[in-house]
């Protein structure tokens, strides 16, 4: 186990039936990484990020997440969850989904105050007492990310945080993304969008439960040849070689 | 182009092509109304067991010139032969105690002077005591002992009839209606198949709307998901009970002896197994339409076993074996105590119990349950 290291994933395996949705992968993620997770759909991303957050049990390896095996109840606290579809209670308002968010993780007394700046930084405070049920596809997902941020986590675990949402709202949750990576977040994002990954400081490219390869873009194209993600992706795959990382 | 009947086909055979993919739906349409048939044809026939009867026979014999006559002997003969009635025979001083305990649901006495009338040509009054809590009951003691009688003076020449039955209840009565025999079991089944949907759907929808996910990445653990709802949920059905009761004695004017505290009590004790069924159940439900699957096996056999109409002890072995685990079968019981005999809290307290073992046994499940799906 190193400290270094705040995620530390050991030959990990995941199995549903025959498919093998994570096979022996390992990964290790440096604390204030932002760590992109790209591969086409079915490449085990999805797998990968409910293992790191403790919600699948591994068919063998491990997960560590801050040092400790997953579940981890401490642990817990201090990861954020933003899942694919918007997890939302659409019969409650947008405060009351955040601010229950918010109470699940603990936060008492200060959770109003931090309920409102969250909703301050995806932009919904004039939407925070409108039903989750009347809300756009858009504001779901930014409600969706308030739940996951308003604990302040140490580590964000994002499953494809812009599907389906337009290009400017794309750019907007971007740019919450390094706002609270500066502030010293350590983000996981799994995407299929490649210019997505070229914002990441690190990728590793997903197909079958494996990593192709991992490093950061500039790295990737370089090691490939090539002058983008796409091409390079394909290089790799073509390659069909299976890097560890460094 | 298409004419409207073949469009009408397409989405026949869709349907057909859809429906038939769905083994459980399939295996539901076949077994269940046959289960639910065999169920009803037996509890409606009147082939089922024979209720507890006691008797204190002081019957003394006369002697006649043809030889010595003991008609309460013959009596206590014919009612032993009765397929309706179990025959306990009891001493004078004992039968009132066995019959406020239920553990007979009714006592005829025969006094000492029965035979001595009867031949000398005097009518007789015979006291029937019922327990009365139960229509169905009371009806099948004062059935088999009434042909008990007409057996009797059958074998007697001449026909005559001159033996009449003075009845009394122990509890309910010709002032009780059928709704107020049947009022505990109306709430408990209510309250029992409201909270049971109402759960197992929210809880559905929290495992298809991916909120689940977020609650099984947060520090909150399986067991806590499971207590958080059963508090919640635990409100509805109380409220539930609430509107139902008051309905009940206000508006359709039910007769009610218990206290109105203790039935909330027994309800909400019923919501906290309700509330974990349907937790549990959920997990095997994809989708609203197989959680309404459940019903026909989950809520309409305890409805029709649980002793709502028919009296528990009257059914057939197996059966009373499979009321035994049924939740609504202890707290309409625990109900009829309190609202029909004026029961008080440590005579319900076996019931209660139940309920709450059966609670505590669900809670584990669900929490079982969640482990294996997180």
């Amino acid at each position: 186990m190193n400290e270094r290291y705040i995620i530390e994933v050991e030959r990990a395996t995941k199995a549903f039936g025959r498919l093998k949705a994570l096979d022996g992968l390992t990964l290790r993620v440096r604390e204030g990484e932002t760590y992109g997770l790209l591969g086409p759909n079915g490449s085990g991303k999805t797998t990968l990020i409910r293992a790191i957050a403790g919600v699948i049990r591994l068919t063998s390896g491990t997960v560590r997440v801050m040092g400790e095996v997953v579940p981890s109840r401490r642990v817990a606290t201090q990861v954020g969850y933003m899942t694919q579809a918007a997890a939302l209670y659409e019969e409650l308002t947008v405060r009351e989904n955040v601010s229950f968010c918010a109470r699940l993780y603990g936060l008492a007394g200060r959770a109003r105050e931090r309920v409102d700046e969250v909703l301050e930084l995806v932009r919904l405070t004039e939407r925070a007492d409108n039903l989750v049920r009347v809300l756009s596809g858009g504001m779901r997902q930014r409600t969706n990310l308030a739940c996951a941020l308003v604990h302040r986590p140490r580590l964000l675990l994002l499953d494809e945080p812009t599907v389906g949402v337009d290009p400017r709202l794309r750019q907007s949750l971007w740019n919450y993304f390094h706002q609270v990576n500066r502030e010293g977040t350590t983000l996981i994002i799994s995407t299929h969008i490649m210019e997505e990954a070229e914002r990441c400081s690190r990728i590793g490219l997903m197909r079958a439960g494996r990593f192709l390869a991992e490093g950061s873009p500039a790295e990737l194209k370089a090691r490939a040849g090539r002058d983008d993600l796409e091409s390079a992706f394909l290089y790799y795959e073509g390659e069909g070689k299976v890097t560890g990382h460094d | 182009m298409t004419s409207g009947g073949t469009r009408i086909l397409v989405i026949a055979g869709r349907i057909i092509r859809q429906l038939s993919r769905d083994r459980r739906t399939i295996g539901l349409i076949v077994v269940v109304p046959s289960l639910m048939l065999a169920l009803l044809g037996y509890l409606i026939s009147d082939d089922k067991g024979p209720v507890d009867l006691g008797v204190v026979n002081e019957d003394r014999a006369v002697t006649l010139p043809t030889g010595e006559v003991a008609l309460g002997e013959r009596l206590v003969g014919e009612l032993k032969e009765s397929e309706l009635l179990s025959l306990r025979e009891l001493r004078a001083g004992e039968w009132r105690d066995l019959l406020q305990r239920g553990e007979v649901k009714g006592v005829l006495l025969i006094p000492a002077d029965f035979t001595r009338k009867l031949v000398s040509g005097h009518g007789q009054e015979l006291a029937l005591h019922l327990e009365g809590s139960e229509p169905v009951t009371a009806g099948q003691v004062q059935r088999g002992v009434a042909l008990s009688l007409q057996d009797l003076m059958a074998e007697r020449a001449g026909g005559e009839m001159p033996v009449t039955l003075a009845t009394s209840y122990l509890y309910g009565g010709e002032d009780y209606g059928t709704l107020d025999y049947f009022a505990p079991g109306f709430i408990a089944g209510f309250v029992f198949f409201f909270v049971f949907l109402l759960t197992s759907v929210s809880f559905l929808r929290e495992r298809s709307g991916g909120t689940i996910e977020r609650l099984a990445a947060s520090p909150v653990s399986q067991l806590e998901i499971v207590l958080g709802y059963l508090l919640g949920f635990s409100l509805f059905g109380a409220l539930e009970a609430l509107v139902i009761l008051l309905f009940s004695i206000y508006v359709l004017k039910i007769q009610f002896v218990g206290s109105i505290a203790l039935v909330l009590l027994v309800v909400l004790m019923l919501t906290l197994g309700a509330v974990n069924l349907g937790i549990f159940l959920s997990f095997f439900a994809r989708n609203e339409l197989q959680i309404a699957q459940f019903i026909p096996m989950v809520v309409i056999p305890q409805l029709l076993l649980g002793g709502l109409v028919w009296p528990v002890e009257t059914l057939a072995r197996p059966l009373q074996w499979l009321a035994a685990v049924m939740p609504l079968t202890y707290a309409i019981s625990a109900l009829k105590d309190v609202m029909i005999r004026g029961h008080d809290l440590a005579q319900i307290v076996p019931s209660l119990a139940f309920l709450l073992a059966f609670a505590v046994l669900m809670v584990g499940m669900a929490v079982l349950n969640l482990r294996r799906e997180i």
